[in-house]
């Protein structure tokens, strides 16, 4: 049984409402449980800046070895040497604050340079593009990765920035798609009838006005693939090297011991990932159906 | 006139067999340029396994017209690998190709049987949430799990799995590959599928398309001639999304099976992918990247093709 | 002829709920209309006064909530008379409050079973009906024969598939396609909107159903097609004697094939009757708004005398506020000061003037 109510009798205008009734519930939790975690995390950054930790990070304590939560002021517990976890956590983020800094720009960047000329000109220009698209996404991230550091050498940076390169085809897709759906609207044709320029066209109308939302969505998503990302490198021996803290090492060397019953190691970091993930996670989809209006009641 | 349908589909699937032929040669230049930027000479050492003795390499060079430059080094290392030759293993000294094969063909069953695992498990929830019109009673606490599945690192999931299955049924799945029981395949089978973040992807993209194709006209049209909704929302409900999202999802898994194939022991690529890294064994990693890159060319050609088939007309860009 | 009609609606109402205002879309709220057996009933109205949500209504197409509130429709075929919305009552509950509607329950999952159980019955095979926009109303992936065929074996006795094929051929031969045989094996991508309209009609002519609901035929097709659009219509209609319900806008295409004319506005029937007396310009007693929507249409004699048209003054009618009194009150432009205070507060019943002539107005009320 369904039942639908009419709660006024004169229908009040529809801007007025209250955010509430404007946006799905649901849309509005993800945001905010999402913005919680970005101030998590860039709170947890500064802290780690300027050294107001609870412990030294470093400080390896061979009489409390994996410690449960709250054992002798640590909050999180300790690690296999006995370090504080909490710490440890707060100080982890460093090791991906500029380098998924780095993937997000490298992906928006190259997203907006391959996007708008594929969205504004098409034609043979657009397939180019494609080409050049389809050709960034014939390589599996993780495979291309191992390719790299065969190369090169197992560094955060060459990791990151091939991952903001194999994230441009994403970012210039959704790009064109939305200028081609501004055009079908003729208003591309209407803002050049106006005599504007071609440069105010694309950098004020259409990036400024039309794809923000669109680019801030692509990089929170972005920062949680790039943590993701850094988890499995991790896994593998090729993110960041011990003892420099970072969420997915931590998990890594947790897991050492995972399997003897001792879960806390590596379920602390891995439960952090999660809800920053998902914190990340949400907060884009949820800024995609509020700003894109894809839910559209 | 008469045969037109077929003469369109003809030249279209030329037409995309041609374009996977260019972006597989994209693909040999940009894994040829990134070797070519890294530190030392990998390419004297690439020659070396495959042209036995310095006549022939002579004959090479002067064939090329110069000395070892870049494009004389891509050619020679191209057709080598088109007449599958894919150097030696720098770490064992034996041919790649052989190896390369085998570890190909169990990557492929991870990652089909991955993937049929993650249909399995989504398609019927996309399809069933879809029919609703109203998605509220079963669709929130699945889109939550989604939502956590995708955010949970792939290892640690593996290695609850694991856990759970040596405490709980007293199984150990670690057991190297050679099929000692058809669990020992399942289980990283599972992982794959239900870790790797794919399945609230696949229900998520699964659900629009359906719920959008609900809408269309012609579906109202079948319902107003009394046909089943179901034959004519299929094509583009569920064929077409369901082709689409495999060839889009095939690189994620290929990565995904990287992780898998570590903690199970699995010897496929991802693993031989690994080890090569660690040793900066050239032939191999470019080998594995080639193959890789035409597991997922092949993907979307499949994709195209049904894409095609189900309709000649309709050309999508 | 109207001791039984082959359709008969009364009263329908059909609401949606807008989740952003909280309120009810009164999209059909009072449509009482029928059809005889071959005849053409056209259902005119301005875009959003609910005839389209009326035929949805009535093939029980609707999607979204809470749909069909109550009324009645009722069918004849073979199998003797039948309420469409037999069960309605059980699914559904209306709060009223002077005299609005303040709350729906429906079981809509339950009343969506029933009237599919229902429904079964008569759609295509004896209600066919046929869209606007012709070119996304046939199946982009499936061939027009196939789709035509599908039709047949689904409704007639040719189950086989060379049978359907044949009759799937003449039919398309009837409906004026050239070179049947090769339209046929074509997607409807190729076809132009007129080609696609009558193989729309094609199909759903093959089942050979009592009753055809046209909803809006001609709608977004050029204006040399439409025409010819209608002239396919008129001459099936003098051949096969289909009862039609034709919903249209458009005021010439309605009087050149209806027998019968239904004026909507605001999801309810305002005037009903034989077309002549309800188109004709010169009638007496016809309700303000068609009175209005006949004169905002240019004719030949109009526009030889070069006199102005006249737009219907005011906005098309908010469904959701809806007002208390008449619904073309605020833009009625013969409210007289004996029946204003009525006009303004009571909403008018449908009343019988003459005979088979019906009216929703107060200037005409009885009594």
């Amino acid at each position: 049984m369904k039942k639908y109510i009419q709660t006024t009798v004169d229908v009040v205008d529809y801007s007025s409402l209250p955010l509430v009734q404007k946006y799905a519930l649901a849309d509005l939790l993800y945001v905010a449980y999402g913005l919680l975690i970005v101030m998590l995390v860039l709170v947890s950054y500064f802290a780690g800046m300027f050294d107001m930790l609870p412990h030294d990070p470093q400080q390896i304590n061979m009489d409390l070895l994996m410690s449960p939560p709250g054992t002798d002021g640590h909050l999180l517990g300790t690690d296999f040497m006995g370090r504080d976890i909490l710490s440890r956590l707060i100080v982890g983020i460093q090791a991906y604050f500029l380098p998924g800094m780095l993937a997000i720009s490298i992906a928006l960047a190259g997203g907006v340079i391959l996007g708008v000329p594929a969205g504004y000109w098409g034609g043979r220009i657009a397939t180019c593009i494609t080409y050049i698209s389809n050709l960034v996404d014939s390589f599996p991230r993780m495979v291309l990765i191992l390719l790299v550091i065969a190369a090169f050498k197992p560094d955060i940076y060459y990791i990151m920035i091939v991952m903001g390169i194999t994230g441009v085809p994403a970012v210039a897709t959704a790009i064109s798609n939305k200028i081609y759906f501004l055009s079908q609207k003729n208003f591309i044709e209407a803002a050049r009838a106006l005599g504007l320029r071609r440069r105010v066209i694309i950098f004020k109308h259409i990036l400024w006005y039309n794809c923000r939302a669109l680019l801030i969505i692509q990089a929170t998503l972005g920062m949680g693939e790039a943590i993701l990302l850094e988890t499995s490198l991790s896994y593998l021996g090729f993110g960041v090297q011990e003892p420099v803290p970072s969420w997915g090492n931590m998990v890594q060397s947790g897991a050492n011991y995972f399997l003897q019953g001792n879960f806390w190691p590596s379920t602390a970091p891995a439960l952090a990932i999660l809800f920053t993930i998902l914190g990340f996670n949400l907060l884009g989809d949820g800024l995609n159906n509020i700003l894109e209006d894809r839910r559209g009641k | 006139m008469k045969n037109r349908p077929y003469r369109v589909i003809l030249i279209t699937l030329l037409r995309e067999l041609f374009l996977t032929m260019l972006l597989l040669v994209g693909v040999s230049v940009v894994v040829f340029a990134i070797l070519y930027a890294a530190p030392g000479d990998p390419f004297s050492a690439l020659l070396e396994g495959q042209l036995a003795t310095d006549e022939v390499r002579e004959q090479i060079r002067i064939a090329m017209g110069a000395q070892q430059s870049w494009y004389a080094q891509y050619f020679s290392w191209l057709f080598s690998v088109l007449s599958g030759n894919f150097g030696t293993s720098v770490r064992t000294g034996l041919p790649v190709s052989g190896e390369l094969f085998t570890v190909s063909i169990n990557t492929l069953k991870l990652t089909v049987g991955s993937m049929l695992i993650t249909l399995l498990v989504a398609v019927p929830i996309a399809l069933y949430t879809a029919m609703r019109d109203h998605r509220v009673v079963l669709g929130w606490p699945l889109t939550m799990f989604g939502y956590l599945i995708s955010s949970l690192p792939l290892f640690w999931f593996g290695y609850i799995i694991i856990y759970i299955s040596i405490h709980g049924f007293h199984f150990f799945p670690l057991a190297s590959f050679g099929g000692e029981s058809w669990l020992h395949t399942l289980v990283p089978v599972l992982v794959l599928g239900l870790g790797s973040g794919t399945i609230s992807e696949v229900i998520r993209q699964l659900r629009e398309e359906m719920t959008r194709v609900l809408g269309e006209d012609y579906v109202r049209t079948a319902r107003a001639k009394g046909a089943s909704v179901w034959k004519h929302a299929f094509k583009e409900g569920v064929l077409l999304p369901v082709t689409e999202i495999i060839a889009a999802k095939i690189p994620f898994i290929l990565g995904g099976a990287v992780i898998v194939e570590q903690i199970f022991n699995w010897p496929g690529m991802g693993r031989m992918a690994w080890q090569a890294a660690l040793d900066r064994d050239f032939p191999v990693i470019m080998g594995i990247v080639l193959i890789a890159a035409s597991f997922v060319r092949m993907g979307s050609l499949l994709q195209r093709m049904v894409f095609i088939a189900v309709n000649p007309h309709r050309q999508r860009e | 002829m109207n001791s039984s009609p082959l359709l008969r609606i009364e009263n329908l109402r059909t609401f949606f709920y807008s989740q952003r205002k909280h309120a009810f879309v009164r999209a059909v709220d009072g449509v009482t209309l029928d059809v005889g057996r071959s005849e053409t009933v056209g259902l005119v109205g301005e875009s959003g006064s609910g005839k389209s949500i009326t035929a949805m209504s009535v093939m029980g197409l609707l999607r979204g909530g809470p749909g069909v509130i109550g009324g009645r429709i009722e069918f004849e075929s073979a199998h003797g008379r039948q309420n469409l919305l037999e069960k309605l009552q059980a699914f559904v509950e209306v709060h009223e409050q002077n005299g609005r509607v303040m709350s729906v329950s429906k079981d809509e999952k339950g009343w969506r079973k029933a009237s599919e159980r229902i429904m079964r019955n008569y759609r295509g095979k004896e209600i066919s009906m046929i869209f606007q926009n012709p070119r996304t109303s046939l199946n982009p992936y499936m061939t027009v024969g196939g789709q035509i065929a599908e039709s047949i074996r689904l409704h007639t006795a040719n189950r086989s598939e060379s049978e359907a094929r044949e009759r799937a051929l003449y039919w398309l031969e009837r409906v004026k396609i050239d070179s049947p045989k090769l339209r046929y094996k074509t997607y409807p991508a190729v076809m132009s909107g007129g080609m696609c309209q009558r193989a729309m009609i094609a199909m759903a002519l093959s089942a050979e159903p009592s009753m055809l609901i046209a909803d809006e035929p001609t709608t977004g097709l050029d204006a040399t097609i439409q025409s010819k659009i209608v002239d396919l219509l008129e001459e099936l209609k003098s051949e096969t004697h289909i009862s039609t319900l034709l919903i249209s806008h458009d005021i010439s295409v309605i009087s050149r094939l209806s027998d019968r004319v239904a004026i909507m506005y605001g999801g309810a029937v305002v005037e009903f009757g034989p077309a002549r007396q309800v188109l004709d310009p010169h009638e007496e007693a016809r309700h303000p708004y068609t009175a209005a929507l006949i004169d905002s249409v240019p004719s030949q004699q109009k526009i030889r005398d070069k006199s102005n048209l006249q737009a219907i003054e005011g906005d098309v009618l908010d469904t959701i506020n809806v007002p208390a009194g008449c619904r073309f009150y605020d833009r009625c432009n013969r409210v007289k000061d004996g029946i204003r205070e009525r006009c303004a507060t009571q909403h008018p019943p449908l009343q019988e003037i003459s005979s088979g002539h019906h009216m929703r107005c107060w200037l005409f009320a009885k009594g």
